[in-house]
């Protein structure tokens, strides 16, 4: 992994702005698994937590590079909005859906404005953060009753 | 559809922008890798294109075979399908002289041996294009990084399915 001394990717402002959304939605997703816990049966408890985790460990991982490249990272909000209320275990998957997609979306666009030559520790957090929604996101899209479990293209906008 | 918004701030750049500022790039690096493309040998993204096209047809010869099987393999049979015509299309524009390659038939898959065999082949050829878009993203432009991005990823999401 990477070691505190090295260099940071060079972060224009176009890919420094898609480096904080994506932060934001690492910040998001970590507070909508809080919420999709207390809704889910326990048989699930295990996937929440490993999903949870995965976020807050890229999240941290983020902070790291951006401090490096001396950008002050935002801190999280104290609360989200759900794009719909979250009342029982459809609707508390469906969110844990849509922090995913948001975090695959923003990670793609991380990955479109990296350069080869610089932008390998970018591009290799964006590959594991849009491969990670997409095998985490089956779980969830189970419970939701969405198909196709798994989106063609993740992260391009267009999964539901 | 709206993602999630913080309290009082919006966190995150709204979806449509995203998706604005990322047609723009395309743009921009679409220009650049037809003027630095290589213009001899393979283009890169033909062994994508082989393996998604591959998958698509043993994906979807067992799901013929199968009928059991079709609920679970049709999905991976799209999704693959999806992933050669947008890598297809993306070789069309940076290298039309390979173009003959790219619409070249591919070779109907034969029928699997059994059902388990079949899943069984799939996941590791699943696995395989996962590591292999996955590589290939850490090196190529721009634009192809993302496209690869999420083939690899979609890849990984098929064979949990198939797991």
């Amino acid at each position: 992994m990477t070691t505190p001394a090295a260099p940071p990717p060079p972060l224009s402002g176009d890919l420094q702005a898609a480096v904080l959304a994506a932060l934001g939605t690492e910040h998001a997703a970590v507070w909508s698994y809080g919420l999709v816990s207390a809704f889910l049966p326990t048989a699930d408890t295990a996937a929440v937590t490993a999903a949870s985790l995965a976020h807050r460990e890229r999240r941290d991982a983020v902070v790291a590079l951006l401090a490096r490249a001396g950008v002050t990272p935002p801190t999280a909000a104290a609360a989200y909005r759900p794009p719909s209320p979250v009342t029982d275990a459809t609707s508390a998957a469906v969110l844990a859906i849509v922090a995913e997609d948001d975090v695959a979306a923003a990670w793609r666009a991380v990955a479109e404005r990296t350069e080869a030559d610089t932008g390998g520790e970018l591009r290799r957090l964006a590959l594991d953060a849009v491969t990670t929604s997409a095998t985490t996101s089956v779980t969830w899209r189970r419970i939701a009753g969405r198909t196709p479990l798994v989106p063609a293209f993740p992260g391009d906008g267009s999964a539901t | 559809m709206s993602g999630i918004v913080g309290g009082d701030t919006r966190v995150g750049t709204p979806r449509r922008t995203v998706l604005q500022g990322a047609a723009a790039v395309v743009a921009v690096t679409g220009l650049a890798a037809a003027g630095c493309a290589r213009d001899e040998g393979p283009d890169e993204l033909e062994a994508p294109l082989a393996a998604a096209r591959a998958d698509a047809a043993t994906a979807a010869a067992a799901a013929a075979a199968y009928p059991d099987l079709a609920a679970r393999l049709t999905p991976v049979a799209d999704a693959r399908h999806a992933h050669a015509d947008a890598l297809a299309a993306e070789i069309r524009r940076a290298r039309p002289d390979r173009a003959p390659v790219v619409d070249a038939t591919p070779a109907p898959a034969d029928r699997p041996a059994s059902a388990a065999a079949a899943l069984t082949a799939l996941r590791g050829s699943l696995g395989t294009a996962r590591d292999a878009a996955g590589a290939l993203a850490l090196t190529t432009a721009s634009y192809r990084c993302g496209l690869l991005t999420s083939v690899a990823a979609s890849c990984a999401g098929q064979a949990t399915v198939l797991a």
